[in-house]
């Protein structure tokens, strides 16, 4: 039997948060029939940043992909600030950051950054649409990429090509931030550097942001709440506030509390998922 | 050492160990051409019905340069005229089969069967349809050069980022801003690719072609020397063309290099 969760999703208003009942994702049917998540039940104030944060296969990615609109349902029930995923994608509401950097090799930065200008200009007269556009060579200096805006993709690290993804995830101005593992792929000091550049940045905007992470420590250092996530059926196990002041910077990750806070996520993990060899 | 002679030295280095290897690149060609055409000398002076001599294949052309120049320029406006409109449809297709996958179907099975017919079955059936004019050659050469590009645009419009795929998705970006700013130039690689193909395809449809119903091009000028058993005109041709569908390959290769500056 799972223990009650010590988290209970306050009770808010439907247009200032991300409320998930009752989500089901359901792959196959008969023999073949995978249950990815279940029974996911999940609310995301606005303004917050919150890591789902489990091993590959407990369907953390799926979960954030049904959040951007980008996979459907199979039960439930998904509201960004009051509208479903389908109408939050079509106004443009929604920043998806994906796992590789997926700039467009032909355009420059800067174009690139801008690409959520140049596509689905109807959403722009959409009264749905409460993005506000942010200024691209800002949110470049910001990302520390003002002398490579008019840079080719080809030319920059990958790093580089990472904090630019970030840029045009925040020059599309939405007020919610999905991040598939935009880090997974970078080496470790690169990793470190850019979580905290991403942190910086994030401060200065504030937007929602769902987090998807493996790594116990990014999840603890960047989020104010971990979605501890555990897999067959997908579910989530915890939900843990992370109550580390803000803002954090350099030596966040060096305190003996922050060390806690990994080790209790970690310990969350271990007593709904065994780890397999 | 600096960090700037350091760099300088590492690319004197670098030069070094490629100027071996680029020497023997020039060379082994050299070779391999220098043997061949030593063969063809000894198999011209010992069978003379089998092979011209490699000097009276030169004189040939040197005698005539306006002759072959003018057949190449019927053979090759065919050939560039069906390797436009070969490609155009190949490309229109392969986008429609990506949208409308219903489509993959009906077409496919139909380009295949026009693949595996030999173009000098159809090209009678063409003349006897169009006349002895310049149609039945273009058709013929843009049906050669049809498949290699539908094959290929198909692929390259697949060929995208699934990552850059989602980030469109997530725009809610429409099917057209899809094709025209991720499709297409994601594709443009496997469409060189294609047209470096289609425009070979399209020279040697259009000199098959030209086997019947014509007295003019490359493929006509061949048939005449078969009559006549005229040996360098033959090889004439023969090498006129080959070197003519280099040449065209390469200047496909200069276009996409001057349009693919991003990889």
């Amino acid at each position: 039997m799972p223990s009650p969760l010590p988290y209970q999703a306050p009770a808010a208003d439907a247009r200032d948060s991300i409320a998930v009942k009752g989500l089901a994702k359901v792959y196959g049917a008969g023999a073949d029939r995978v249950e990815a998540l279940g029974g996911i039940d999940l609310t995301i104030p606005r303004g917050a940043f919150v890591t789902l944060f489990g091993p590959s296969g407990c369907g953390k990615s799926t979960l954030l992909r049904i959040l951007a609109g980008l996979e459907e349902k199979s039960a439930g029930a998904v509201t960004l600030f009051g509208q479903t995923p389908e109408t939050a994608a079509r106004a443009k509401n929604i920043a998806w950051v994906p796992q590789s950097s997926a700039l467009l090799p032909w355009l420059t930065i800067r174009d690139n950054v801008l690409l959520s200008r140049r596509l689905n200009r109807r959403a722009d007269r959409d009264p749905a649409c409460v993005s506000r556009p942010e200024d691209a060579d800002q949110v470049l200096r910001e990302l520390g990429l003002a002398e490579f805006a008019h840079h080719r993709p080809a030319a920059l690290s990958g790093g580089m090509r990472q904090r630019a993804a970030i840029a045009r995830g925040f020059v599309q101005g939405a007020p919610l931030m999905l991040m598939d593992e935009p880090f997974s792929a970078l080496d470790e000091l690169t990793r470190d550097a850019l979580r905290l550049r991403l942190l910086e940045v994030w401060e200065r905007h504030r937007k929602t942001v769902v987090f998807v992470t493996h790594s116990a420590a990014e999840a603890v250092l960047l989020s104010d709440r971990v979605v501890v996530m555990t897999p067959r059926p997908g579910r989530i196990e915890a939900v843990i506030d992370i109550d580390l002041p803000r803002p954090r910077g350099r030596d966040a990750a060096d305190s003996p509390a922050f060390d806690a806070r990994v080790r209790a996520v970690k310990d969350t993990l271990r007593r709904g998922w065994e780890g397999e060899e | 050492m600096t960090g700037r002679s350091m760099r300088e030295e590492a690319a004197r280095a670098a030069r070094n160990r490629a100027a071996a290897p680029r020497a023997a690149r020039l060379i082994a060609p050299l070779l391999v051409f220098l043997l061949l055409a030593a063969g063809w000398q000894w198999v011209a002076f010992n069978l003379k019905s089998i092979l011209p001599s490699l000097q009276s294949v030169g004189l040939e052309l040197l005698a005539r340069p306006g002759f072959y120049l003018g057949h190449l320029w019927v053979t090759l406006s065919a050939a560039l005229s069906g390797f436009a409109i070969g490609s155009a449809i190949g490309i229109l297709l392969a986008i429609l089969i990506v949208h409308f996958s219903v489509l993959r179907a009906a077409i496919l099975p139909v380009a295949l069967m026009l693949n595996v017919t030999p173009v000098v079955a159809i090209s009678p059936a063409l003349i006897v349809a169009f006349g002895f004019n310049a149609v039945p050659h273009i058709i013929v050469a843009a049906i050669s050069a049809f498949l290699p590009m539908l094959i290929n645009a198909l692929t390259g419009l697949r060929a995208i980022d699934r990552d850059a795929q989602d980030v469109f998705r997530s725009l809610s970006a429409s099917k057209m801003e899809t094709l025209w700013h991720l499709r297409l130039p994601s594709s443009l690689p496997h469409l060189f690719a294609g047209a470096r193909l289609a425009i070979a395809a399209a020279m040697v449809g259009s000199i098959v072609s030209e086997f019947m119903g014509t007295s003019k091009g490359i493929g006509a000028t061949i048939i005449m020397a078969t009559a006549y058993l005229n040996l360098p005109q033959m090889w004439v041709s023969i090498f006129v063309s080959a070197v003519t569908s280099l040449l065209l390959i390469g200047l496909v290769d200069l276009a996409e290099r001057a349009l693919i500056r991003w990889s």
